[in-house]
C-alpha cells in the first residue's frame, strides 16, 4: 500500500493520547509506520513514541514549543511532497482540525476529517466518519497520491501497542517566520461559571436524587466523567442547585454527547432541553418514567445505589 | 403609533385594582400600573425591565380595568418591540424559532406529532377524507406522554359518542395564542394563515380544542367565519346532556376543580366544566376559595412555561396544590394542559404527589366511561 | 471592518428516523425541517456585532440552490449588507474542497472587501470542519479554528480558541484572516418573521460558474461519499439488567464505546 505517516500530537511536554491510538492502528496497517514529531525539546518526548513506529521523525525547530498550524503546515507540505506517504494521520483535535484541511488543500490531498476507521482498499483510501449527529455513518473514499485523514479520539484503543523498531531520523527544515500567527499562551478553564450548554458530558438530577446531601455524589460522577452537573427544574425549584444548571424550557437547552439523568422523570418540559443530546443514560425507580421513551439505554434503580458502585468501578479502572 | 397614543395611557387614573388582581404582583418585580404610568415618559426605561416577561396573560388587569383600559395588551405590545429588536430570553428564541422550524414551541418533530393517536382509529381530513367537525389538539397534548392520556381521552370519548371528527393530522400547527402574547405577531399571523387554509379547506362546521389557549385564538383571534369553536369541556357537556356518555364506572373521589384563566375569566367559560364533573357517579365536587372568576393563575400561560422572568419564592402553582391539600381532596380537576403541567409539577415540588393528583376532566371522563387510555 | 461570513442551510435532524435514498449516497429530504446551521448562527451574529462596533459592511454568502436563500434572508434582517448565492447544476458533487473554491472564486471575482471572513467550526450535517481553513490557504490569508473569543484592532485580532479538556489557548492574528467560530461565543439575536418579512425584496446576487469563471472540469471534489448506512444500534431504550456490578461494568463499556472515558 504504501507508507501509514503519524504525526504526533505533544502538548506542554505529554504526548496526547490520540497518538497512540493512530499508531495503534496504522501499525495493523503498515509495518513501515513512521511517526513525525515537531518541536524544540524532542529529547524527552521522542522516547514515549520511537519505540511504537518504524521511524521517528523529528523535525527540532528552535521556539516552537507549541503546536501552531502554520510552520507545522509548512514542515509537513515538504515532508510530504518528499517521502509521498500512502496516508497521514493527524488526530482530530484542535491542533488537527487547524492544521489538516488547509495543509491538504495547500497540496491537493484529499482531507476525510473525523474518521473512526479507514483502510486502504482498490488503490483508494476509505474511512467511515458519523453524520447528521451520529444518526448515519458514511463511507468516503480519496484517491489523491497522499491521503490526510483526521482520527477522532476513541476509535482506536491504544492497548496492545506493539513495540517496533524505533529508528531515529533527525531533518531540519529552514525556519520561514509566521508572525502572521502568533502563539501567546494556555489559558485554563475560568473555575467559577459553568456554561452546561457548552458541555460534551452532562449529568443531571432530578428530584429522585433525594435531597441535596447527595448532590454531591452526582457531582463526583460528573467529574469522574469530564463532565458538568446540571438538573431539572424541581431542583432549582428547592434550592438544591443554582438556576444557571437547569435543563429544560424555561432553562437551558443542552445537547451534549452524552446525557445521563439521575432520578429525573423525564416531564415534557425538560425533555425538550436535552433531547437533542447524542446518547442518553436514565435512571430511575420508576420503570414507566418517560424518562426511558427518550433514552438510549436505561437503568430501572436506586440511584443512590447505581452511582457509587459505578464510581467504585470507574475508581478501579484509573488504576 | 407610540404605546402612549394606542393604549390610551393617560386615562390610566392609577388605581391600582390591575397590580391588585394580578397573580404575579406579590412574587415577582412586576408592576403594571407604574408601567401604564412610566411609559407616559418614555418606552426605552421600561423596555429594560425584565419583568415584562413575568406576565402571563391571565388579563386579569384588563377585565378589573375601570377605565377599560387593556394593561396586559400592553405588556404584549412592549413583547412585540423588544421581539422585534431582538432583545428576548434565550429560552424564547428557543421556542419562537421552534414554532418557526417544527411547527410547535417545544421543538419536536413534526413528523411525530400524530404519535399521541396509535391505536386510535382517526379521520385526516388533509388526506382527503371528511367530517362534520375538527379536533384541534394543540401542541403540548399532541407531544408530551403526560398530556397524551388526556388527547386520547378526548379522541376516544367522542368516538364512543359517535361523533363524526377528524384531525390536521402532521399538518396542524400551533395555534400561535403563546406566541402572540410572547410579543411574535409575525410569526403568529403565519401559524394563523396555515391553520386557516387547512381548516376552511378541511369543510368542517364546528372544532373542539383540547387547551383553553387553542379555544382563545381559534375562536377570538382567527376569524373563522360560520365555523363553531368549542371547548371541549362545552362540547361535552351537549353530548352528556343528550345522553351520549354512558358512564359505568362510579368515582369515589374529592375533587376540586380548578378554573384556568384561559377558559374561565377570559372566556366565560365556568359550568361546563363543572357539570360534567357532577355528572360523574359518586364524585364529590368541592369548590376552592378562589374560584371562577378569582381563580389563582397557576403562571403557566402567557409564554410562562418558556420563560421566567424575576419570580422568586413559593410559585402560586404551589399555592394552590398546599390549597387542595387543605380543602381535603384528592384530585385537582382542570381542562388545561399548561395547569396540569405546573400543578403536577408543583405537586412533587411540594412533597405532595403521592397524597394528591392533578387530573384533566378528560381523563376522569373516560376513566367514569371506562374507557382504555393506554396504548 | 468589512467581514464576510459564510453560510449553510442545513437539516435539522434531531428526533427524525433518517432514511437513506435510493442512491444511498444522500438522505431522503422530503418533509425535513431546515435551519441555519447552529455554528453559522453564531458567527453571524459576531459579523453583525462587529459591524455595530466598527461599522463597515457585512457580505453574506452561501453556495446552493434558491431554497437556501432562506439563511441569506436571515443576515439581511440581522444587517448584512449584501448577500450572495453560489450555484450551478453542472456542479454534481459537493465536497468541502469544492466548496471553498467555489466561495474563493465568489470573493475574488467581485473583489469583496474584507478584513475578515467568519465561518462556523464545522455544519450539523456532515460535520467535516474544512471548509473554513481551506478557504484561508485558496485565500493565502491566516486562520484560526474554534475561536470563543475575537478582540479586533486596527490590523491584527487576539483570539481565545478553544483546546480539549476546558483548555483554551490565545493568539494573536493579523488581519485580513478567517476565523471559525465556536458555538457559545454569543448569544445569537431573535429574528423576528416581521424582520425577514421587510427584507424579502432585497436583492440577492445569484452566481454560477460562469461568473466566476471557472471550468467544471476544475470544480471536482477531493473526497466522495461512496455510502451511508445507518450505525448498528438497538431500538429504544435499552435497559441494562443485572446486579449492580454487572449493570456498572456495562456502563463502562457504554463510556468507552461513546469516548469518555
Amino acid at each position: 500500500m504504501g507508507k501509514v505517516m503519524v504525526l504526533v500530537e505533544h502538548r506542554r511536554g505529554e504526548i496526547r493520547e490520540i497518538t497512540y491510538e493512530m499508531l495503534k492502528k496504522a501499525q495493523q496497517l503498515d509495518e513501515g509506520v513512521e511517526a513525525v514529531l515537531i518541536g524544540e525539546n524532542l529529547s524527552e518526548l521522542k522516547e514515549k513514541v520511537r519505540p511504537y513506529c518504524s521511524k521517528l521523525i523529528m523535525v527540532k525547530v528552535e521556539g516552537l514549543n507549541e503546536f501552531n498550524s502554520e510552520p507545522y503546515q509548512h514542515i509537513l507540505s515538504q515532508l510530504l511532497v518528499q517521502r509521498k506517504p500512502k496516508i497521514l494521520l493527524i488526530g482530530h483535535s484542535a491542533q488537527g482540525m487547524d492544521l489538516a484541511p488547509s495543509l491538504g488543500a495547500a497540496l491537493g490531498c484529499g482531507v476525510i476529517t473525523d474518521v473512526v476507521d479507514f483502510g486502504f482498499q482498490n488503490g483508494e483510501v476509505w474511512a467511515i466518519r458519523q453524520v447528521y449527529g451520529g444518526k448515519l455513518s458514511a463511507k468516503v473514499k480519496a484517491s489523491s497520491e497522499t491521503v490526510i485523514l483526521t482520527v477522532r479520539s476513541g476509535s482506536f484503543d491504544p492497548q496492545g501497542l506493539l513495540a517496533f523498531k524505533g529508528e531515529e531520523e533527525e531533518v531540519t527544515f529552514p525556519l520561514v517566520p509566521f508572525p502572521y500567527k502568533r502563539f501567546l499562551g494556555f489559558l485554563e478553564a475560568p473555575k467559577a461559571e459553568v456554561d452546561i450548554t457548552q458541555a460534551d458530558i452532562i449529568v443531571s438530577v432530578g428530584r429522585g436524587i433525594g435531597g441535596p446531601e447527595n448532590i454531591p455524589l452526582a457531582e463526583e460522577l460528573a467529574k469522574a466523567l469530564g463532565g458538568v452537573l446540571a438538573c431539572s427544574r424541581p431542583v432549582v425549584d428547592k434550592g438544591w442547585l443554582p438556576k444557571d444548571r437547569q435543563v429544560g424550557t424555561s432553562g437551558k437547552t443542552v445537547k451534549p454527547k452524552v446525557y445521563i439523568a439521575l432520578g429525573i422523570s423525564g416531564a415534557f418540559q425538560h425533555v425538550a432541553g436535552m433531547k437533542g443530546a447524542q446518547m442518553i443514560i436514565a435512571v430511575n425507580k420508576d420503570p414507566k418514567a418517560p424518562i426511558f421513551n427518550v433514552a438510549h439505554y436505561g437503568i430501572v434503580g436506586d440511584v443512590l445505589q447505581v452511582i457509587p458502585n459505578l464510581l467504585n468501578k470507574l475508581k478501579e479502572r484509573k488504576k | 403609533m407610540q404605546l402612549v397614543q394606542r393604549f390610551e395611557l393617560y386615562a390610566c387614573l392609577q388605581c391600582g385594582k390591575c397590580t391588585g388582581g394580578c397573580p404575579v404582583s406579590l412574587r415577582t418585580d412586576l408592576n403594571i400600573r407604574r408601567i401604564m404610568r412610566e411609559l407616559i415618559f418614555g418606552e426605552e426605561e421600561v423596555l429594560k425591565k425584565e419583568a415584562i416577561w413575568d406576565c402571563t396573560t391571565c388579563k386579569t388587569c384588563t377585565l378589573r380595568c375601570p377605565r377599560g383600559l387593556e394593561p396586559s395588551e400592553v405588556i404584549v405590545a412592549l413583547r412585540a418591540t423588544l421581539v422585534e429588536l431582538g432583545r428576548v430570553p434565550k429560552t424564547v428564541i428557543d421556542a419562537l424559532e421552534a414554532t418557526y422550524v417544527h411547527g410547535n414551541p417545544w421543538g419536536r418533530a413534526r413528523q411525530k406529532r400524530t404519535d399521541w393517536a396509535d391505536g386510535i382509529k382517526v379521520k385526516d381530513l388533509t388526506k382527503g377524507e371528511e367530517s362534520e367537525g375538527l379536533y384541534f389538539v394543540g401542541c403540548a397534548p399532541s407531544y408530551d406522554p403526560r398530556l397524551q392520556r388526556v388527547s386520547r381521552s378526548i379522541a376516544l370519548i367522542m368516538k364512543v359518542a359517535g361523533v363524526d371528527f377528524g384531525i390536521l393530522g402532521t399538518s396542524e400547527s400551533c395555534c400561535g395564542n403563546e406566541i402572540r402574547r410572547l410579543g411574535e405577531e409575525g410569526l403568529f399571523e403565519e401559524l394563523r394563515e396555515q391553520n386557516k387554509e387547512k381548516i376552511l379547506s378541511s369543510g368542517v362546521k364546528w372544532i373542539v380544542t383540547t387547551s383553553p389557549h387553542c379555544l382563545n385564538a381559534l375562536k377570538n383571534e382567527y376569524g373563522l367565519e360560520g365555523i363553531r369553536v368549542y371547548h371541549y369541556t362545552e362540547f361535552f357537556l351537549e353530548l352528556f346532556e343528550e345522553g351520549r356518555l354512558p358512564f359505568k364506572n362510579p368515582l369515589v373521589q374529592k375533587v376540586a376543580y380548578h378554573d384556568p384563566c384561559f377558559l374561565g375569566k377570559q372566556n366565560n367559560i365556568y359550568d361546563p366544566p363543572r357539570d360534567l364533573l357532577r355528572g360523574i357517579p359518586e364524585l364529590k365536587l368541592l369548590e376552592f376559595s378562589r374560584s371562577r372568576e378569582i381563580s389563582l393563575c397557576c403562571e403557566g400561560g402567557g409564554g410562562r412555561m418558556w420563560v421566567e422572568g424575576t419570580g422568586r419564592g413559593t410559585r402560586n402553582s404551589e399555592i394552590r396544590v398546599k390549597d387542595a391539600e387543605a380543602l381535603g381532596v384528592d384530585i385537582i380537576a382542570t381542562a388545561c394542559p399548561f395547569c396540569l403541567l405546573t400543578l403536577e409539577d408543583a405537586l412533587k415540588t411540594m412533597g405532595l404527589d403521592e397524597k394528591l393528583q392533578v387530573k384533566d376532566i378528560a381523563e376522569l371522563l373516560s376513566e367514569a366511561l371506562g374507557l382504555e387510555v393506554e396504548r | 471592518m468589512n467581514v464576510i461570513v459564510c453560510l449553510k442551510r442545513v437539516p435539522d435532524v434531531a428526533e427524525i428516523d433518517l432514511q437513506v435514498d435510493a442512491s444511498c449516497k444522500s438522505i431522503k429530504t422530503e418533509g425535513l425541517p431546515y435551519v441555519l446551521n447552529d455554528w453559522d448562527n453564531y458567527a453571524l451574529e459576531e459579523a453583525i456585532r462587529i459591524k455595530e462596533k466598527t461599522g463597515g459592511k457585512v457580505y453574506a454568502l452561501t453556495v446552493g440552490k434558491e431554497v437556501d436563500e432562506e439563511v441569506l434572508r436571515r443576515a439581511l434582517a440581522l444587517g448584512a449588507d449584501e448577500a450572495l448565492r453560489v450555484w450551478d447544476p453542472s456542479v454534481s458533487e459537493m465536497d468541502p474542497y469544492v466548496i471553498a473554491l467555489l466561495l474563493s472564486r465568489t470573493i475574488k471575482e467581485n473583489e469583496i472587501p474584507f478584513d475578515l471572513i467568519l465561518t462556523g467550526v464545522q455544519a450539523q450535517d456532515d460535520g467535516y470542519a474544512q471548509v473554513g481553513p481551506i478557504l484561508a490557504e485558496l485565500l493565502s490569508i491566516p486562520h484560526v479554528t474554534l475561536v470563543t473569543r475575537l478582540e479586533l484592532y486596527e490590523k491584527k485580532a487576539r483570539v481565545k480558541r478553544e483546546l480539549e479538556g476546558g483548555l483554551e489557548e490565545e493568539l494573536e492574528v493579523e488581519l485580513p484572516a478567517l476565523f471559525t467560530i465556536q458555538s457559545g461565543i454569543n448569544e445569537p439575536r431573535y429574528v423576528s418573521i416581521l424582520g425577514i418579512k421587510r427584507v424579502a425584496k432585497k436583492e440577492i446576487r445569484v452566481l454560477d460558474l460562469g461568473a466566476l469563471k471557472l471550468d467544471p472540469g476544475e470544480v471536482l471534489p477531493k473526497i466522495k461519499v461512496e455510502e451511508l448506512f445507518p450505525p448498528p444500534v438497538g431500538e429504544g431504550a435499552e435497559i441494562l439488567k443485572g446486579s449492580l456490578d454487572e449493570i456498572s461494568e456495562k456502563l463502562l463499556e457504554i463510556f468507552e464505546k461513546g469516548g469518555v472515558i
